[in-house]
């Protein structure tokens, strides 16, 4: 769609049992500060059956207009016709801005969604800004463009922009922004939209969908997390080491200081170390405990990076935290660009130290 | 059958990324294949095994760097590509996924118009002479257009299209219905990639081609991502589970399809019942050269591919910065006890609370907390303290 005319910033909004999913709110938290940088309307956007009360809670939570499609064939997510009905609405509104979660779902659906609205996408964003945009190519400076930032393989972390086109859609990745406090006290329009299905929209068909075993670690709602990378195969005097000491130890630094502050603490790791697929760790450094952009993002009040060397990837995952003590034995590594507590030293050693000295304290 | 697997080339490795004006450079860096795409390759030939038909690996970035791993991919562990179409343009470079898409798309149309074309080729030809006719089946089938059960010298398929009509089996005018029938069934294919790329990360074009192909040949191709298992179910249906928000999925969906295969994906045994059907859909052998098309050859609007056609731009990145306060144990040095203001020569220092880093502080003021007992070196006990308060 063309830049003309448009306007508001939209977050497509995820549910499940009646009930919007956090890192929907936390979208809507991202939503609310874009919109209110473009002085425009924050709208939460809604699909499903019986959803005109979790439309009216989207205003509740930060939205000033909710627009919600509320068909049986929608009552669960399928791609083509969630694209229809959400192309219909875009087509109809011309939002200035789109967001979604950068999940499996928001994934699937806003590239689909994007390319046919002929408009850019940008994805796994962990800030938004907005900003005027000199584009050289044109001479031309596009008002209020939305500043899409999301770590880049090429320059760390990126801005992209969406200038000639409209709605620009972004997907943001959780546990970037804080979801905002739930006033009931808060107004705002509701608005019933009634989208237009086709049969070619129903070509992928659902059989079935059951419950995967959870995982038991939580990482997005640890207060402390201590991780492991690659570092602890290795210490002080170059011998190598049993991980299985490593871990270990972690996990004695873990119920030390659960133990004492009585924090929700969770064992993290590097990409590397999972993927190095040791032996000795196997079935206990598992995906699922994964930190960094292809796993999770985390911000606990303290994250322990021992081992770790920092790439990139696993920056955009806890830069966030509000206090980063890494121990590494090489002092170049990237780590310690942002620890708060940078440690140059053998973790075997540290840690240890560290354990006593809480204990002690 | 065509089963159309895609294939990313990406920078080998994370220190020698060059980029110009924040978008990658991939003529100046050492480039391998996406590591998500491997198991595209394996997914393709499952299918191949069961239903016949021919693996086309499709590929856009420059030629000359991509030539070399596609040619590794014709004799991989399992029985590898058939052909190879790159699509290579200096127009193409610089495109964000949109373009990406809508390229790929086009060079997907190409593809499909060229074996079509093959088929009307041999329509035309019914109504030459015999001999004339079985040529142009020969050629085709050396060039890899036309499937046995149309043509084939191999002497286990007795009953091709051309044999029956050679032998007086079938009329002229029943042959060309099979014929037309059979260049219909060349739109049953199925696209098979990566969830992703190592270098972007993004995860978009799977589902971004599945619609510019839908917009291009003006049907729906339906499409779903995540796939780490599948069947091939009826005649033409893939029948799959993915894993999407905790919860296992079992989908249905029909060909000409799109599906982007999960990395833990791990192709089934093909039951051997099938195989005279799968001797028949398939093709004579592999061109070991990969097609290189440019923009004019996939009939692309210049204005839609590469950095051009991207309505995204990359701005200049940034570094992830650093925090404003760090602390190293043993070295630096912060106050133990609240510090009022204070001045010395007329410079004011403070007031700092307990823990302050003065690591910054000229030698003076330095020289001054001193003498007070006031500082001391950050130790493990300051930074317990300083952690959890």
């Amino acid at each position: 769609m063309s830049e003309s005319g448009s306007q508001d910033a939209w977050v497509y909004m995820e549910h499940q049992a009646g009930e919007f999913t956090g890192p929907s709110l936390e979208v809507l938290a991202a939503g609310r500060k874009v919109a209110d940088k473009l002085g425009q309307k924050l709208v939460a956007v809604l699909l499903g059956t019986n959803i005109e009360k979790l439309a009216h809670i989207a205003i509740e939570y930060g939205a000033d207009q909710a627009i919600y499609a509320d068909h049986a064939e929608l009552s669960n997510y399928g791609c083509l016709q969630y694209t229809r009905v959400l192309h219909q609405m875009a087509q109809k509104k011309r939002p200035h801005a789109m967001l979604f979660v950068a999940d499996e779902i928001g994934r699937d659906l806003a590239p689909r969604l994007a390319y046919r609205l002929e408009t850019g996408l940008a994805t796994d964003n962990i800030e938004l800004e907005v900003t005027d945009y000199f584009y050289p190519p044109t001479k031309t400076t596009y008002k209020n463009l939305m500043v899409q930032i999301r770590p880049d393989f090429a320059t760390r972390v990126a801005r992209i922009y969406t200038p000639r086109t409209r709605p620009q859609i972004a997907t943001v990745r959780p546990g970037n922004f804080k979801p905002l406090p739930k006033n009931p006290m808060r107004k705002g329009e509701v608005i019933r939209f009634s989208g237009s299905l086709v049969d070619s929209d129903f070509k992928v068909v659902v059989e079935g969908m059951e419950d995967l075993p959870k995982s038991g670690v939580d990482l997005q709602g640890a207060d402390c997390i201590v991780s492991l990378g690659l570092g602890i195969l290795k210490d002080g005097k170059g011998n190598p080491r049993n991980p299985l000491e490593a871990y270990k130890l972690a996990n004695e630094l873990a119920d030390t200081v659960a133990a004492k502050w009585g924090m929700k603490v969770e064992i993290g790791s590097s990409r590397g170390l999972i993927y190095a697929g040791l032996k000795e760790l196997e079935g206990i450094i598992t995906v699922d405990r994964q930190v960094g952009q292809t796993g999770k993002t985390v911000s606990p009040d303290i994250y322990f990076a021992l081992g770790i060397s920092g790439s990139v990837q696993h920056k955009v995952g806890m830069q966030r935290s509000a206090k980063i003590v890494a121990i590494n034995l090489n002092p170049k590594a990237p780590i310690f660009e942002i620890a708060h507590y940078p440690i140059v030293g053998d973790l075997y050693e540290v840690v240890p130290k560290i354990i006593e000295e809480i204990r002690r304290g | 059958m065509l089963i159309i697997s895609l294939l990313k080339g990406v920078p080998a490795r994370t220190t020698q990324i060059v980029t110009v004006g924040g978008v990658l450079n991939r003529e100046q860096m050492e480039i391998v294949m996406n590591p998500h795409d491997k198991k595209t390759i394996e997914a393709a030939d499952y299918i191949k095994r069961i239903r016949g038909g021919k693996i086309v690996l499709v590929s856009m970035g420059p030629d000359a760097k991509l030539t070399p791993i596609i040619k590794g991919l014709f004799h991989s562990e399992v029985e590898g590509i058939d052909e190879a179409v790159i699509l290579s343009d200096r127009k193409m470079a610089g495109a964000d996924t949109w373009a990406t898409s809508y390229t790929i798309a086009k060079g997907i149309k190409k593809i499909l118009a060229v074996n079509k074309t093959a088929v009307d080729r041999l329509i035309a030809a019914l109504r030459e002479t015999k001999e004339s006719f079985q040529k142009t089946a020969e050629d085709l089938y050396t060039a890899n257009l036309l499937p046995n059960k149309i043509y084939s010298p191999l002497p286990s398929v007795k009953d091709s299209i051309v044999t029956q009509l050679v032998q007086g089996k079938r009329s002229l005018d029943e042959t060309e219905r099979m014929l037309v029938d059979e260049k219909q069934n060349l739109l049953q294919f199925v696209i098979v990639t990566g969830i992703k790329s190592t270098d972007g990360e993004t995860g978009s074009v799977g589902p971004q081609l599945a619609e510019a192909l839908s917009n291009e040949l003006g049907t729906t191709i339906p499409h779903v991502t995540y796939i780490h298992d599948f069947i091939i179910s009826g005649r033409n249906t893939v029948s799959a589970e993915r894993k999407i928000l905790g919860k296992l999925e079992r989908v249905r969906i029909p060909f000409p399809c799109l599906v982007t295969i999960a990395d833990e994906y791990r192709s089934r045994s093909v039951p051997s019942a099938a195989k005279k059907e799968v001797r028949a859909n398939s093709y004579g052998g592999k061109i070991l050269q990969p097609q290189v098309w440019n923009c004019d050859q996939i009939e692309a609007d210049a204005s839609k591919v590469g950095l051009a056609g991207s309505p995204t731009l990359v701005g200049p990145g940034y570094d992830i910065g650093g925090p404003r306060v760090r602390k190293m144990v043993g070295q630096s040095i912060v106050t133990v006890r609240e510090v009022k203001a204070f001045n010395i020569n007329g410079k004011s220092y403070g007031p700092f609370k307990k823990g302050d880093l003065v690591d910054g502080l000229d030698q003076r003021a330095l020289e001054h907390l001193k003498q007070g007992d006031d500082i001391d070196t950050f130790d493990y006990k300051d930074l317990i303290t300083d952690l959890f308060g």
